[in-house]
């Protein structure tokens, strides 16, 4: 930003230089002063309608909203003093006029910005005792969304993003004054692929999730940045688990990649990530049968196979796998003549967010396949998968075999299979070794703008299941082709020595946003 | 060498234990014509001058509505405030959308009777009780289930009030 373009201004005495045409709720969030509001968003056009940002700019006649007042010169803003501090009590007096006291039943309560602000500067008592507050049933409202109209404080945050942002005018705010409520279009519902976002934009308990409805209460849970694997965008976003168990997931802010949104699929995408059915221990074949074992000698084991092993062998890869997992496949087989192959399950159709460019439910259903793919896999399943007969050595990471017969596996001499379940195929490998899921393990994953994005341990891994980049450096380690790694960060410092794309990337440097590969190496 | 025995010169009226004797039944028989102080409990839980204090904190009970289902809405604040982690709560939804305790339990062996859990339920449903008797013939009958916190009869804590610390 060039010089001339900022303004400075004091809010409540911190001096903050901001550019021209910012308004002064977001110049505050510069000086470290969060400003009371609900109809504002930073992802929704301004309303103004809320009058909950109030407060005091030096010289006007009057208390200017924040959201909606253009940041000037020279401009003093208070936030705090006696007279903005009266105008927002008397707003929250009057939202709670109608406002049910429900929060023990509310699925809201914890993160509910009502309750928040009437905690911060609130008044303590109502003066409405005796007045009946209006009453409106729940309705449904399709999709992952139910509404609960008396909890609804009218900021409009869903209108304006099921409008402007997905652009399919289903809400409204119907009727008037005291009976103004939130509309919904007769003939149409919340099915949208991305109107589950309503329930994160919504302040209050008003928009809630179906799937989420008394599963949890929002404190007691534990929340995790990672990355979404339903698809190649790589939305960012945070794990909520509550004792080991996954609840939801939501989205997490990246200006850069999903901004402040994600998909309904992307939501609803966890579910797996809690199966009961995993590998627990590791499993190693002793006369046709899979017998459990330990870590020492299933890693001895499956070293030895990879020892004995020459010529050709084959690695199918899930695209979901980790850049860690992923390097330190190749370098375990590095000695063999590779044919390295990966899938990407594909659904017709892309549903893209309208007012967002470049944010949209992808086509290819995987997280990783760009990372796959600067790594040097190739997506030829189908061709890795003939190749394997006559094959010294085939290895599985993450790949769940669908769709893959007995027959097209029985050609190779040898098999390990690194996963999280144990598909019938792959009871005839020589060596299973459980590994941890997306949400068990640290890792990197690339979208498909080739960027590298770091997801964080959620949740413990079931029984005896390591994750894939601890059990591969530990058999890279076992050949003598490498030191052993304590983290997946010092994988992936060898990863980004090791690889052109990566160069200059450290998890330091990815930090939460993640860089794109082209960028990277510049700054450095 | 020779052992030297000493000889005590006691007063007159200590050589007898007669005295003493004597001394130690008037005391005990001029207790028998004082008032009495000892309460026969289990017969007998309270006296004139004893009552069991209306803020004691014992075993809970759960109290109900009209209807005789709990008050409980499983807002799950008492699970969250206890301290000794003794309250498990599965929130679950009833035919007409109102959310209620699936599983409702409290180990009364784990419970430290702090009474925060009466102290935070908004719908004042689970309550400590004014009550101490609570023998069983095996130890997983302390954990106290909903039904049985519901059935409970006793009286319910008042608790400590701050407004009124002597409790008038």
């Amino acid at each position: 930003m060039a010089q001339q373009d900022l303004v400075t201004l004091t809010i409540e005495g911190v001096e903050v230089s901001v550019p021209k045409g910012t308004m002064i709720i977001e110049a505050a969030k510069q000086a470290g002063i969060i400003i009371p509001h609900y109809c504002y968003h930073p992802g929704l056009p301004i309303a103004g309608v809320c009058r909950m940002c109030l407060v005091e700019v030096e010289g006007a006649p009057k208390l200017a909203i924040a959201c909606a007042t253009d940041v000037a010169d020279g401009l003093i803003v208070n936030v705090f003093n006696d007279d903005a501090l009266a105008a927002r009590r008397s707003v929250l007096e009057f939202l709670l006029i109608n406002h049910p006291l429900d929060c023990p039943i509310c699925d809201q309560a914890g993160e509910c910005e009502l309750q928040d602000y009437v905690f911060q500067e609130g008044r303590s008592g109502t003066r409405y005792e005796d007045y009946a507050k209006r009453f409106s049933p729940v309705e449904d409202f399709g999709g992952d969304v139910l509404y609960v109209p008396n909890r609804c404080i009218l900021c409009t945050r869903c209108v304006r993003f099921m409008d402007d942002v997905a652009q399919e005018d289903v809400l409204n705010v119907s009727e008037r004054g005291d009976r103004a409520f939130i509309g919904i279009h007769p003939d149409k519902d919340l099915g949208h692929e991305w109107a589950g976002n309503v329930v994160d934009l919504c302040p209050v308990g008003s928009l809630i999730s179906k799937d989420f409805l008394h599963k949890a209460r929002v404190w007691e849970l534990d929340k995790t940045p990672s990355v979404c694997t339903g698809c190649s965008q790589g939305c960012n976003i945070n794990v909520d688990t509550r004792e080991n168990v996954v609840v939801r997931l939501r989205p997490r802010v990246n200006l850069e990649v999903n901004r402040y949104f994600m998909c309904d699929t992307g939501r609803l995408h966890y579910r797996w990530m809690n199966r009961g059915d995993r590998i627990e221990a590791p499993l190693v074949s002793q006369g046709g049968d899979l017998t459990a074992t330990d870590w020492d000698h299933a890693l001895a084991e499956a070293a030895q196979l990879v020892r004995g092993s020459g010529g050709r062998a084959i690695a199918l890869v899930s695209a979901n796998a980790s850049n860690e997992a992923l390097f330190l496949t190749k370098q375990l087989l590095a000695d063999l003549e590779v044919t390295a192959a990966f899938r990407v399950p594909r659904v017709e159709g892309e549903v893209p967010l309208v007012g967002v460019p470049g944010l949209a439910l992808r086509e290819e259903r995987a997280a990783n396949a760009a990372g796959a793919e600067a790594l040097g896999y190739k997506e030829d399943f189908d061709g890795a998968l003939r190749a394997a007969n006559g094959a010294s050595l085939v290895v599985v990471v993450d790949d769940d075999l669908n769709g893959v017969s007995e027959e097209q596996l029985s050609g190779a001499a040898n098999l390990i299979y690194l996963g999280t379940l144990l598909p019938d195929v792959a009871r005839r490998a020589s060596v299973v070794l459980p590994i941890a899921n997306v949400v068990e393990e640290d890792g990197t994953l690339t979208n498909r703008d080739r960027r590298v994005q770091r997801y964080l341990q959620a949740k413990a891994a079931p029984g005896m299941a390591r994750p894939a980049w601890w059990v591969l450096s530990e058999l890279v380690r076992e050949l003598g082709r490498g030191e052993v790694c304590a983290s997946a960060a010092e994988v992936f410092a060898a990863l980004a020595d090791a690889e052109e794309p990566f160069h200059g990337m450290s998890y330091d440097n990815l930090g939460f946003a993640g860089r794109a590969m082209a960028a990277a190496g510049m700054s450095v | 060498m020779a052992i030297t025995v000493k000889t005590m010169k006691r007063p007159d009226h200590e050589v007898s234990y007669l005295r003493a004797a004597l001394k130690g039944m008037a005391l005990t028989f001029s207790h028998l014509m004082r008032p009495s102080v000892t309460m026969q409990y289990p017969e007998q839980k309270s006296t004139d001058t004893w009552e069991i204090s209306p803020r004691w904190r014992g075993t809970h009970r759960m109290l109900t509505d009209e209807q005789g289902r709990s008050k409980c809405v499983a807002c799950g604040l008492c699970p969250q405030v206890c301290p000794a982690n003794c309250i498990k709560l599965v929130p679950g939804e009833d035919e007409e959308g109102n959310r209620y305790p699936l599983i409702y339990e409290i180990d009364e062996f784990r419970c430290v009777f702090c009474g925060y859990c009466q102290e935070v339920c908004p719908e004042e449903a689970i309550h400590v009780g004014v009550h101490y008797e609570n023998a069983e013939y095996s130890r997983d009958r302390f954990v106290y289930d909903l039904e049985r916190l519901c059935a409970q009869t006793h009286a319910v804590s008042t608790l400590w009030d701050p407004a009124d610390p002597k409790g008038q």
